[in-house]
């Protein structure tokens, strides 16, 4: 579990870093034109989550799948949305269950990055609103007693399926994305959220809830990341 | 840019916590039973010599995990989280001289419902139980007289569950 957690962590920092210096060494490497009227790209970016895709294969107890797309309003601003499923198993000493559903999460992001020529890269803020419908399974636990050395423990393997759940949230993304082919873009993000509501069932909690990530006992935030390829398939060109 | 990683670096450690089970959560609770005066009810009354043993489904004895022989007002018995009856040994006065168990055993038995009530994530769920009948067996040698119900929910062991008198 930890180590898993580290080597998502440590990915995601030689994801960043790799990025940024993407980034620099396009900016340092492009001549400024002056003469020139620089029109930037506008249409409709498809994508794939890939970090979902991987895990699916990579982890026995995950599975998912995320398409995301952005549709430019002006030179900073996008409409950007992400739809999903998910299904996670989470397994801790005493207890074990899966979530499974979909999700939708709609909003904007904001790039920050000022781009020179006709670039198309993007540092960007975003913010979601998410909603998931999904159901979780009480696949079996073990009674919590630490005087069991007498009786013994008792497992309890009857599963239990919690259905009709859902849950919205709002959440705030920090991504890039660069452009490494014409048109053909990479990007990570991270994400931090905060539940604003959901069905818990009864005499049980959401472990997991599909397009947030696992819930903490702290409290009603969460955090997810993504690593993204996209596509732009371009309507028309615009002057900045 | 910086910040942000570190933030999320935190916020990944600090989740691993949410995964184990603290020792100080609540457990699931045992029976308690308080011993009182039967000439006197509403006087505490020390056991003895006081000694448990479990009684499994074979009526065979059971050492109970920490408990040892000493003179006292007040017992904590586990309940089989996995029936709906427990039956116990209390011997007044215990003692083995050459082998030999001596002193005064009496059988009780309690049967309950038992209710599995979530905790956490990471203790999943304890038992508690609700006490249906308690009752000593009956011998020609019975220290214990006497026994009343307290309190039915057995939700924690903060409180008395049964009075036995003696």
């Amino acid at each position: 579990m930890k180590m898993r957690s580290m080597l998502k962590y440590f990915i995601s920092l030689v994801g960043c870093t790799m990025m940024c210096m993407n980034l620099h060494a396009q900016q340092d490497s492009i001549p400024t034109i002056d003469s020139l009227v620089i029109k930037k790209k506008y249409g409709i970016r498809l994508g794939i989550d890939l970090s979902k895709i991987a895990r699916t294969f990579l982890e026995s107890d995950y599975s998912g799948l995320e398409l995301n797309g952005d549709y430019r309003l002006t030179n900073k601003l996008y409409i950007s949305g992400e739809i999903g499923t998910e299904e996670q198993t989470s397994v801790t000493d005493y207890l074990n269950s899966t979530a499974k559903g979909s999700y939708l999460k709609i909003g904007s992001d904001y790039n920050m990055h000022n781009n020179w020529g006709d670039l198309e890269n993007l540092v960007y803020f975003g913010f979601r609103f998410g909603a998931s419908s999904f159901e979780q399974t009480l696949n079996n636990y073990t009674i919590y007693d630490t005087n069991n050395t007498t009786w013994g423990q008792t497992i309890i393997e009857d599963s239990e399926t919690f259905s009709g759940l859902s849950s919205s949230w709002v959440e705030l993304m920090f991504g890039f994305k660069a452009e490494i082919l014409t048109n053909l873009f990479v990007g990570v993000n991270l994400q931090l959220k905060r539940r604003l509501s959901e069905s818990k069932p009864e005499n049980f909690e959401n472990i997991y809830i599909p397009g947030f990530g696992r819930t903490f006992d702290s409290g009603k935030f969460g955090m997810g990341f993504g690593y993204n390829i996209s596509y732009l398939v371009p309507f028309y060109k615009k002057a900045k | 840019m910086k910040q942000f990683v570190y933030l999320f670096l935190i916020i990944l450690f600090s989740c691993e916590k949410d995964d184990i089970c603290a020792d100080t959560t609540q457990t699931t609770p045992r029976l308690v039973i308080e011993f009182y005066d039967l000439t006197a009810p509403d006087k505490e009354l020390a056991v003895a010599g006081l000694y448990a043993l479990g009684l499994d489904t074979d009526a065979l004895e059971v050492p109970i995990t920490n408990e040892i022989v000493m003179t006292r007002t007040s017992i904590t018995l586990p309940l089989k989280t996995d029936d709906f009856e427990t039956e116990f040994v209390l011997y007044k006065s215990y003692d083995i001289v050459d082998g030999v168990v001596r002193g005064n055993p009496d059988v009780i038995k309690v049967t309950y419902s038992t209710e599995n009530l979530y905790i956490s994530r990471a203790c999943g769920y304890i038992t508690n139980f609700q006490i249906q009948t308690f009752s000593i067996a009956e011998d020609t040698d019975q220290w214990m007289r006497n026994s009343e119900i307290l309190n039915y929910e057995i939700t924690n062991e903060n409180e008395i569950h049964v009075k036995i008198f003696h």
